[in-house]
């Protein structure tokens, strides 16, 4: 679980779509503002404890926010 | 508890932990250092438990377990290096003085002296201050350690 290349997230749209910002993100899920920025970055993939608690902060399935590989392109996340 | 506190505190532990080895030169005890060490570490690791705005997440953990991982890597190959060293001095085994009449034996040579082994345990123990420092700042680069971004 290191800097994955081919997991993606939307974090950063749903961020913006609920006017968040990267502090205040971090401190209702609980970890550093730098895990947030790392996991937006792509540089760090979360766990699935984490990947969780931000798709249900945010009141979405884990899908919607974290793609894996190609999934994106070729359409398979709607 | 502050975070600034408990560096506060770990700052004098550190600076008592050097008195104490100071003294316990002085009053050639060893175990006084050894045990005073143990119980420091033992009361660092239960103060940071009250500190409440130092946060730890799993990022954190990750990285501080990849660094000790690549730390005791490195550490036990040159460890188990220098204690092959120390068993070769175990091997060197007295043998029977040759020739007639025969001689006093033979008296070996001290292949790793007390001293030599204490600077060499010096320097494993900065070996390994240095090499996990160095994977540490590795990691949180590897895992976005410093980058600034928006908001």
């Amino acid at each position: 679980m290191g800097a994955g290349k081919q997991m993606r997230n939307k974090i950063k749209v749903f961020r913006a779509m609920h006017d968040l910002t990267q502090e205040h993100l971090a401190q209702v899920i609980g970890v550093n503002r730098q895990t947030i920025l790392a996991i937006e970055k792509g540089k760090y993939v979360p766990s699935l404890d984490l990947a969780f608690r931000i798709a249900r902060y945010f009141g979405v399935s884990i899908e919607e926010i974290f793609m894996y590989g190609d999934e994106e392109q070729a359409g398979l996340v709607q | 508890m502050k975070k600034n506190t408990f560096y506060l505190i770990v700052g004098c532990t550190a600076i008592a932990l050097v008195g104490l080895f100071w003294y316990s030169d002085v009053v050639r005890m060893p175990l006084l250092i050894e045990v005073a060490f143990i119980v420091a570490v033992a009361a660092i690791y239960l103060v940071r438990r009250r500190v409440t705005d130092l946060k730890e997440d799993e990022r954190d953990v990750k990285i501080t377990e990849q660094a000790v991982l690549r730390t005791m890597q490195v550490f036990w190959v040159v460890f188990c290096a220098f204690s092959i060293g120390a068993v070769m001095q175990l091997l060197r085994t007295p043998t029977f003085p040759r020739g007639f009449p025969p001689g006093p034996p033979p008296i070996l040579p001290e292949l790793l002296s007390p001293r030599l082994i204490g600077f060499v345990q010096l320097g494993l123990l900065c070996l390994m201050i240095f090499l996990y420092v160095g994977f540490r700042i590795y990691y949180a680069g590897i895992y976005g350690g410093w980058e600034t971004d928006e908001e």
